[in-house]
């Protein structure tokens, strides 16, 4: 165990601005390390395996160069980032990457990786089917199999039961903490800003579960003994989208008089709320990858079967669970947040906008394209939708 | 003209792309005066020169300005400002003050364009185009260049056709382009520039079709002062519109309103650091007259 | 779905030659669009649905419901140059407009017909419009956009949905010798319960011996324009691209009667068959270049491939995604939901051996080598769509691997499906004349490296 130098949020920081600090120390003494794109590749088997997962981001500081021999420009500008960096190595610490078939980009991406990344010597995508029902759940479970084989292949060793059971333990053991953690957002003022928040996820997705949870526990014990809080502010606002991998956006929106206090987005809560259930095996995490994880991917099929058709049901059976976290956190707002191109977010705004609507909360759609420069002219936008708050 | 000690004022300055506006109001909202320049490139010195002027013009001392509010694109270079508030809510204090109805804004500035939705004289919800040039006044610049006409002249033309022409291109440069075949084409003048003003109009109302346009409407942004321009909006909406006396400075009004408002809120709170007494007098002078 | 249809009169000679089997199939479609209105104003219930290659269409048929497909309207209401609109009222909703042109018009039909006209149709839409559907039918296959737009319809229609599914993979794990079989149960319990779904919305039982009589109806179909579509491999290309689109939805979407349409292609095939063995082409004027269309065409600009036509540019083949595979023989499946599942799930697994032969990991390039080699092609028009994810991101990979494997040049320009604005004519025939030379080239070299072509 190798013990770092710094910790608690010191060390989730150094880890978030060199995300391959720690896999590469490891990949040194010995250790596999296979990334993942997305939330639907179960890292357990990962884990479980005695490897390393490791999210793969993009680089919102990059400029795109290399992508464009690759794929067409109008599509989402996070994976053709993935693709970018890809082509040109950045990701050659890795010894392989699994992808899913989440979106359609997500997929033809990874098939491309494939083609295009010589540095990865396994790849793997998996299906995810559309829908939640029953026979999808089988369906995906034969997948997840598939993938389970194939990766123990490559790691010259088979996956028990047992193994696996630890390996899932251990990752709900994170998402506890890490649930742990937002719970210090339901102060008001929060404890900790969403900044921080978001440098100690994309730590954790960075690092080892065992020296993830350390971190957490560290992380946990250091904010509730701080004496210094951040300002209480008018808004507390609830951000909800894909992948935000970047403090930026927070601090654009927290720098204008509000708190961002909870989130409904992929380096967020998507990640960490739900648990792998009893027994921990393929078909638990079957149903906890496709039908507990909540994403705008997945075609929900809340009214399944049924003749008659609700809208507002409807969408209070897709969205109930933001209605809670609004309650639970005493949130006053929402900023609604995603990548140009993206079919699977870009879909659901209306009707998000409509429930939150009818729980009187007022919110904002914002669209950015992946890069830095593309926040400033939203910069006004959210100072103005939090002048309307209150 | 002589002032009290107890009157104090007020004052809002908008640094905008193209131009800086500011105005000062008294305790009851009431415009004393308000200055419009170019912004160039230096905000700061932009700023501290249009305060200087409009104090000037208004007749009222620097230090019995209580509260200053900034706002526009250059709002973080006025560094003598109080606080800073965006120009979608300092637009939408301004032309409610003015129309006190007014459910919709439609603002067209030299770079962008904006709709506000405004209720009981708050603003509820905006949109925004800054992006593309296509549906700001940026459009009609490049049209008036093609055509070699001045802005107000190109405005009086087109009034006189009632058949303007379609211009399909989504681009401000291809539009170029369309104008001069149109032009070739044999059309007549009259009605491609009706035609340019519809375009514009055209961008913006789809914008603000997003958040549902409710009456009264009111349009204001340096192009409002274009007949040509109302007529086309008037055209496109199929409602009248309202505009200002002066379209361009309904930011800083409702900047300087701001800045009342911010400052009595202080007083109230017991928070304000200036002078109390001056300012309290002026708030019992404001609450007894009334709104 | 193309222009409207008026044969020529004029003394002009037509740069396409066009089938004479080719013009009842269109009407076919049209006249289906009357149809299926006449009986939704009949009380019928009609049912939106989406391109689900055949594993939705099929039942629903069987169960004689009223089908209208919402995909298929937007290329119409592109082709006659009336979907601003609707365009602009999905963005008024506040859809995000960098959404795919099929989705945007539906979305905006939907708003309009609900919001707007009090549930009735547009007035401005053409051929009488979409009935209000009684149920959406929405499917995964190809594009997200497909199943979320439908998910989003329900903001105007409380009509019952739903989602099929059908898996789509890379060449690697969709070839794992276990897969087929897991795949296979999975989709027939999905359609089994697909059905059990309509018999309750319905009232009524299934007609199972209907839908096997349409299974071997499907086949039939599939079979003849399998052998269409290897008959225009010949010298000079016997049918031009325009052809195929104006004759393709009865197969795609089994639109009308389908021992209608089977007896239609028939015809086309002995017409096609007939022009292979004359050395007939499928454009008024001599063959140069044998051009691969890929993938989804400009509809509102059909035309523009008549000025292509007069400098010798035959479109011999084009967009994988409207064409069947060879249907496979089914007759020793017994359930006809597993007939079904696995007559669907061949469109997008039949390529897979090859592609794993090839070491292609993308299905679709290895279908467009394959495509490349059968017609011979000399050059490739990309053209990527500003609204269409889906069919448009392979088409740079599928561009690399064509010049690589085969030294076929592509020709990139850049359109949408419903949005004319995007699409410059004039400029794409300005790069056409350079294009020319960069097939010359090419053709030179392939023969150096000993092909044929």
């Amino acid at each position: 165990m190798v013990i770092a130098t710094t910790k608690g949020l010191s060390r989730a920081h150094e880890v978030y601005a060199d995300r391959g600090l720690r896999v590469r120390e490891l990949r040194k003494a010995g250790k596999k390390v296979i990334g993942y794109i997305c939330l639907y590749p179960p890292i357990e088997i990962i884990t479980a395996l005695d490897m390393v997962p490791f999210r793969v981001f993009g680089d919102m500081s990059e400029p795109i160069t290399a992508a464009d021999q690759v794929s067409t420009t109008v599509v989402c500008p996070f994976l053709r980032s993935i693709i970018d960096l890809g082509i040109k190595g950045k990701f050659n610490f890795l010894d392989g990457i699994v992808g899913a078939h989440t979106c359609d980009i997500g997929m033809t991406l990874l098939i491309s990786w494939r083609d295009y990344v010589k540095d990865a010597p396994f790849t793997h995508l998996i299906d995810v089917p559309h829908t939640d029902h029953a026979p999808a759940v089988d369906y995906f479970e034969g997948q997840i199999n598939s993938f389970k084989r194939h990766l123990e292949e490559f790691a010259g060793e088979k996956l028990t039961a047992d193994k696996l059971k630890k390996a899932c333990e251990l990752h709900n053991k994170q998402r506890k903490l890490v649930r742990e953690l937002y719970d210090l957002r339901k102060s008001d003022p929060p404890m900790l800003t969403s900044m921080e928040n978001t440098e100690v996820l994309v730590a954790l997705f960075s690092l080892p579960v065992d020296e993830g949870n350390e971190l957490l526990e560290d992380v946990i014990r250091e904010i509730k003994g701080r004496s210094i809080k951040p300002a209480r502010k008018k808004a507390r606002l609830l951000v909800w989208g894909p992948v935000f991998d970047n403090t930026s956006l927070y601090e654009l929106i927290e720098s204008a008089d509000a708190n961002v206090v909870i989130d409904d987005t992929c380096v967020g809560t998507r990640a960490f709320w739900a648990d792998v259930k009893a027994p921990y095996d393929l078909h638990a995490l079957a149903q906890r990858y496709l039908v507990d994880l909540k994403c705008p991917r997945t075609y929900r099929d809340t009214q399944h079967q049924e003749t008659v058709r609700n809208y507002d049901k409807d969408l209070d059976s897709r969205f109930n669970y933001i209605k809670k976290a609004i309650t639970d956190w005493h949130v006053n707002g929402a900023i609604l947040q995603s990548v140009k191109y993206c079919d699977t977010h870009g879909y659901e705004v209306p009707n998000l906008r409509h429930y939150l609507d009818t729980l009187g909360i007022p919110s904002i759609y914002i669209e950015h394209d992946y890069s830095e420069r593309s926040l400033a002219p939203i910069k006004t936008r959210v100072e103005a939708f939090v002048e309307t708050l209150g | 003209m002589e002032y009290e000690a107890s009157k104090l004022f007020f004052a809002g300055i908008d640094i905008g792309s193209t131009m800086s506006k500011v105005v000062v109001v008294d305790a009851g909202g009431k415009m004393l005066g308000y200055v419009v320049g170019q912004t160039g490139a230096e905000h700061r010195r932009r700023a501290n020169k249009v305060m200087e002027d409009v104090l000037l013009k208004a007749g009222v001392p620097l230090d019995q300005v209580a509260y200053i509010i900034s706002t526009g694109y250059g709002r973080v270079n006025v560094p003598f400002a109080d606080r800073q508030v965006t120009e979608l809510t300092c637009h939408a204090k301004g032309v409610a003050s003015l129309f006190p109805d007014v459910r919709t804004a439609i603002d067209i500035g030299g770079q962008d364009a904006k709709v506000l939705k405004i209720k009981g004289g708050r603003l509820t919800d905006f949109l925004t185009n800054d992006k593309c040039a296509a549906g700001t006044g940026r459009f009609l610049e490049v049209a008036a260049e093609t055509l070699g006409l001045g802005l107000n002249e190109m405005g009086q033309i087109s009034l006189q056709s009632d058949t303007p022409v379609k211009i399909n291109s989504l681009c401000t440069i291809f539009a170029q382009q369309e104008i001069i075949s149109r032009l070739s084409e044999g059309q007549p003048l009259t009605d491609i520039l009706a035609g340019v003003y519809i375009a514009v109009t055209t961008r913006v109302v789809k914008l603000a079709r997003q958040l549902k346009v409710e009456p009264p409407v009111v349009f204001t942004g340096g192009v409002a002062k274009n007949a040509g321009m109302v007529k086309a909006m008037q055209t496109v909406l199929g409602t009248p519109v309202l505009v200002p006396e002066e379209p361009l400075i309904t930011g800083a009004l409702g900047a300087a309103i701001l800045a009342r408002d911010e400052a009595f809120k202080l007083v109230k709170d017991g928070r304000y650091t200036m002078e109390k007494k001056q300012l309290s007098e002026a708030y019992i002078e404001f609450t007894e007259k009334g709104r | 779905m193309s222009e409207t249809a008026t044969p020529a009169k004029t003394e002009q000679k037509r740069a396409i030659n066009r089938l004479k089997s080719m013009y009842p199939l269109r009407n076919m479609v049209q006249q289906d669009y009357v149809t299926t209105l006449q009986a939704s104003n009949e009380g019928k219930p009609t049912v939106w649905s989406m391109l689900n290659y055949w594993e939705g269409d099929l039942p629903l048929k069987a169960m004689g419901l009223n089908i209208v497909y919402p995909e298929n309207y937007a290329t119409l209401l592109a082709a006659t140059g009336a979907a601003e609109p609707f365009l602009d009222a999905s963005d008024s909703d506040g859809f995000p407009t960098h959404m795919c042109g099929y989705g945007r018009s539906t979305i905006g039909y939907a708003y309009r017909m609900m919001k707007e006209n009090g549930g009735k149709i547009p007035p401005d839409a053409p051929l009488g419009g979409m009935a209000k559907p009684a149920l959406l039918l929405g499917s995964g296959i190809i594009c997200d956009a497909r199943f979320k737009w439908f998910q989003a319809l329900a903001r105007y229609f409380d009509a019952p949905q739903w989602c099929l599914e059908m898996p789509m993979m890379a060449t690697f794990e969709g070839t794992e010798p276990d897969l087929e079989e897991y795949q296979v149960k999975f989709l027939t319990k999905e359609i089994k319960d697909f059905i059990a779904f309509l018999e309750k919305l319905l009232q009524r039982k299934m007609d199972w011996a209907k839908l096997e009589e349409l299974i071997v109806l499907a086949t039939k179909i599939h079979e003849t324009t399998y052998q269409i579509s290897e008959a225009r491999k010949a010298i000079p290309g016997p049918m031009h691209a325009t052809d195929f689109w104006s004759s393709m939805p009865p197969a795609l979407f089994f639109a009308g009667d389908m021992n209608v349409s089977l007896k239609l292609y028939q015809d086309m095939l002995a017409e096609v068959q007939e022009r292979a063995k004359n050395g007939e082409s499928g454009i008024n004027y001599p063959e140069r270049y044998r051009l691969i269309f890929a993938e989804l065409p400009p509809w509102h600009s059909l035309k523009f491939f008549d000025s292509l036509a007069e400098k010798g540019w035959n479109f011999v083949f084009e967009s994988f995604g409207y064409h069947n595979t060879r249907p496979l023989d089914l007759s020793k499946v017994s359930d006809p939901c597993e007939k079904l599942a696995r007559f669907s799930r061949n469109f997008w697994f039949n390529i897979f051996p090859e592609a794993k032969k090839d070491g292609i990991s993308n299905p679709v390039v290895e279908t467009y080598l394959k495509i490349a080699r059968g017609f011979k092609a000399d050059g490739f028009f990309m053209h990527p769509l500003i609204s269409c994810r889906a069919a448009s991101c392979s088409l740079r990979t599928i561009q690399h691997f064509e010049q690589e494997k085969l030294d076929i040049p592509s020709l990139w320009v850049e359109g949408d499906i419903i949005d004319k604005r995007v699409f410059n004519p004039q400029e794409v025939l300005a790069r056409a004349e350079a294009f020319e030379q960069t097939m010359d080239h090419y053709r030179k070299v392939r023969k150096s490296k000993g092909l044929d072509w």
